[in-house]
């Protein structure tokens, strides 16, 4: 067996395949690891804005209408984030979708769950110490990861979109609203997903076990929850609703349209990105830095 | 030297899981590193590779800084993990396809030779294989990695007797290719046979360093004697230690050659004889018996 001419050489970069930030063989894996969650997600978000819009059309405009501004109490309207007036037109009962549980859980989990692979995920399981012991930078593995998570969390969203836009189009409403409208609500749900990704992967490279990074994202989450509400609720403690990153996540309140829609996504996506794309770096940093555990 | 330390320690608080361990580890050879567990072998080894800082001290392989040159460290080192875990979800093929394009040293080509020769079935997920099986599909991709250094904590271990026979006959093919090859084993009768020179490690220390070829040509002289012994000559003085045993009997040490004792040994009134080699078992006993001096 010879020696590779390119690692007597004394080339700094000798037998890495992949730069400071970008390793090929890494993204291709990361693939891999998220397919089935990917592919389980894509079907839900593919299927759900039908089957939504199917059963919400199932209770008629002024019925609806007459629930919402006559038999809810006024001052529920705090929880909505936009007047009552507002979500019962067309549009704003297809911006429900977007806060239904089904859309927020599953971007939440789906952060939650790629980022906490990031680096307790694999330290967990041991699989780390093999791979970091080819010449690979800590920041390519972190980075490559997050841009394959970030990149199927586009997949997703475009998936999103698609069924939105086909259900808008084709289905019980069509002609009622324009789809376009929808377009910022669901570059929210995007912004959403980056952030939670970019927190849960910055926890995981601080910590060892996976199943503690969930821990401290599940509890993150509920808080952000609660201060949210805290903030919606109560007047002296309004300002408890700006320590929560869901207080960036309305998309109910960018489906009116017109440029104003998109000046408050660049607000929102740039708070929710600009968290998750600060806690991408901040990760990378810590996890090049710190010790790493022998597999148990 | 290919690798090289100099009072390296890692500290855990108050714990020093490697507390000012010199050593030096000459190119082309292999290289074994003994020891009980928690004697700080794995510890040297994850520090020279970067997973660890060290606190204080020198590390290099290839001249490298184990602090602040990992990435070239690891460009000229494949490594082995003590528990080498691997993608459950991946079959063998995968896996050596997967660091075949991780890193360009590793020969996708050598790594199914060393697979079959290990007889591994590559094609089971990794997942269903048995700790022996993921033990040999680590293997082949770490020994088909074409680099200066090979570092292997525990090869052999989960290993049958067969595959381990493979390993070691692969780790002196390493060898012969003019690689080193550095490895830390529980079993002392494998190291004897394949290293040429090893280190035991203590607490964190390197406690005692010997080359093979000395302890091979170290012997133990059990005697037993019909008058009391009358002493070591002057001519042997320091190269050979007496232990007695007893009234008559005496036990001979030497790392010399035996002919020149021969000699002086015939003359002793003998009532029994026994020589043996010192061996590896013996000098590892020297410091880790619950007796010998910490």
């Amino acid at each position: 067996m010879s020696m590779p001419h390119d690692v007597d050489a004394g080339g700094r970069q000798a037998g890495a395949a992949g730069g400071r930030f970008w390793n090929g063989a890494v993204w291709w894996k990361t693939w891999g690891d998220q397919k089935v969650l990917l592919l389980s997600l894509a079907a839900l978000w593919g299927a759900f804005p039908w089957l939504y819009i199917w059963l919400s059309a199932q209770i008629e405009m002024p019925a609806f209408q007459n629930v919402l501004l006559e038999v809810i109490p006024k001052n529920w309207q705090k929880l909505s984030g936009v007047p009552f007036s507002e979500v019962a037109t067309y549009a704003g009962r297809v911006a429900l979708a977007f806060v239904d549980p089904v859309v927020v859980l599953a971007a939440t989990v789906w952060g939650i769950t790629r980022g906490s692979d990031a680096v307790s995920g694999p330290l967990d399981r041991g699989t780390l110490e093999m791979l970091l012991a080819a010449p690979v930078r800590r920041s390519a593995v972190f980075l490559t990861q997050a841009a394959a998570t970030t990149a199927a969390a586009a997949l997703l969203v475009g998936v999103l979109l698609a069924s939105v836009w086909s259900v808008v189009s084709l289905g019980p409403w069509a002609g009622r609203v324009e789809p376009v409208r929808f377009v910022p609500a669901v570059l929210n749900v995007f912004g959403l997903m980056v952030c939670m990704a970019g927190i849960s992967a910055c926890v995981s490279a601080a910590d060892s076990h996976r199943w503690r990074t969930v821990g401290i994202m599940c509890g993150f989450y509920v808080a952000a929850i609660l201060a949210k509400l805290v903030g919606r609720l109560s007047g002296p403690l309004g300002w408890v609703g700006y320590l929560s990153v869901l207080n960036a996540y309305e998309p109910q309140r960018l489906v009116g349209g017109g440029p104003e829609a998109w000046s408050l996504l660049a607000r929102y996506d740039g708070i929710l990105l600009g968290i998750g794309l600060l806690a991408y770096a901040a990760g990378a940093v810590i996890f090049s830095r710190r010790d790493l555990p022998a597999p148990l | 030297m290919i690798v090289r330390t100099a009072a390296l320690t890692k500290r855990y608080g108050s714990f020093a899981a490697l507390d000012g361990c010199s050593l030096d580890v000459p190119a082309g050879e292999i290289f074994g590193l003994l020891g009980p567990n928690g004697a700080g072998k794995t510890t040297l080894l994850r520090t020279l590779l970067g997973y660890l800082t060290p606190t204080s001290g020198t590390g290099t392989v290839a001249g490298y800084d184990c602090r602040r040159e990992s990435l070239e460290i690891r460009a000229r080192t494949s490594y082995l993990p003590g528990e080498a875990r691997l993608f459950r979800r991946m079959n063998g093929h995968g896996v050596l396809d997967f660091f075949a394009r991780l890193r360009r040293e590793c020969r996708r080509d050598a790594a199914a030779r060393v697979a079959d020769r290990l007889g591994l079935d590559c094609s089971r997920q990794v997942g269903r294989m048995s700790t022996g099986m993921r033990q040999k599909l680590a293997l082949a991709a770490v020994l088909a990695t074409e680099v200066p250094l090979v570092i292997l904590d525990e090869p052999t271990a989960n290993l049958d007797p067969t595959a381990r026979g493979v390993v070691l006959d692969l780790v002196r093919e390493a060898r012969a290719a003019g690689r080193t090859v550095m490895f830390s084993s529980h079993v002392l009768s494998e190291v004897e046979e394949t290293c040429d020179r090893v280190a035991i490690m203590r607490a964190g220390k390197i406690a005692h360093e010997q080359s093979i070829d000395d302890l091979r040509r170290g012997h133990r002289i059990h005697a037993e004697l019909r008058a009391p012994f009358p002493g070591v000559p002057a001519e042997f003085t320091g190269r050979l230690a007496a232990l007695p045993r007893g009234d008559r009997g005496v036990v001979l040490e030497t790392d010399e050659p035996l002919a020149p004792l021969l000699g002086w040994l015939a003359t002793l009134p003998l009532a029994e004889v026994r020589v043996e080699p010192v061996g590896l078992q013996a000098v590892y006993d020297r410091f880790h018996r619950p007796e010998s001096p910490r």
